[in-house]
């Protein structure tokens, strides 16, 4: 009872996002709390895939990474933070749970060719294309 | 690790748009790209308030926090260390920056936040003041 009395005023928090956002406030509020986990962006280069994923709060061995032929699949739990039973959530937007991302690399990958590395939160996903596919400089003789 | 605003937060600011200029930037470049919302806890505890943050891609030198007239900012870069000839062929993540701003009430000594990056989540401590700290009173025996 006594502990009810000692909470914080509703206005403890306030979102200021709304107002320095120009957006419209509802997109604003959409784009923060709707999203994936975790968030990908991936790109080529002339002689690899680089992949990475947006997996803030797991340990590296947490990560359960397989690349079947052009399939790439990440998946993992993410847990919830220690919390005391007396604490009062005030806001909650970040994903816990289970998760699982696949990926379809192009099909000119080399599977063997892959390396993962766990850092800040992201996960880089990098696999070698096949050889026959990366260009190659041609002498012209004269 | 949380410093004053002013001049130094500014530069930052200037800096991160720079960064911007990478992977993360919109491919188009059509559209001005906005800053993400990070997802946010927020935990109210006995002893304050416990924030999570997630900040996938920041490290702790791009990442800034300040306090100015009771309004907490929380900047961070998302640096990746992509290969240079980097081309994007999917993108979930369209901005470099994260931003998110909240207002602390009096209740919470600003001055005493304990910052904590780890794994691409900030944990932020901040504790009640002292005269705002839930005290026990003795009955004194008539």
């Amino acid at each position: 009872m006594i502990s009810n009395m000692l909470r914080f005023s509703p206005s403890f928090f306030e979102g200021l996002d709304e107002m320095f956002n120009p957006e419209f406030p509802a997109l604003a509020a959409a784009r923060s709390r709707i999203r994936a986990y975790p968030q990908v962006n991936m790109g080529v280069t002339d002689k690899s895939v680089e992949i990475y994923l947006f997996a803030p709060g797991m340990e590296a061995d947490e990560l359960d990474v397989t690349l079947e032929k052009n399939l790439l699949s990440v998946s993992g739990e993410r847990k919830a933070d220690e919390q005391d039973d007396e604490d009062a959530i005030n806001r909650r937007e970040r994903f816990v749970g289970k998760f699982k991302r696949s990926i379809a690399l192009p099909e000119d990958v080399d599977p063997e060719k892959t390396e993962a590395l766990y850092r800040n939160g992201v996960l880089h996903i990098s696999v070698s294309k096949k050889e026959e596919v990366q260009p190659r400089q041609i002498k012209v003789s004269v | 690790m949380t410093k004053e605003t002013g001049k130094e937060a500014a530069l930052h600011e200037s800096e991160n748009k720079k960064v911007q200029k990478s992977f993360t930037e919109n491919p188009a470049g059509r559209a001005q790209t906005l800053d993400l919302i990070p997802a946010a806890d927020i935990h109210e505890t006995k002893e304050g308030a416990t924030l999570y943050i997630d900040l996938p891609g920041v490290d702790r030198d791009s990442l800034d926090i300040s306090v100015d007239n009771d309004v907490l900012t929380i900047t961070g870069a998302v640096n990746l260390n992509t290969p240079d000839n980097l081309n994007p062929t999917y993108m979930d993540v369209h901005a470099g920056t994260y931003k998110r701003q909240f207002t602390l009430s009096a209740e919470l000594d600003s001055s005493k936040i304990d910052a904590n990056l780890k794994n691409g989540v900030l944990k932020l401590v901040i504790p009640r003041s002292e005269k705002h700290k839930p005290r026990k009173i003795e009955v004194k025996a008539a």
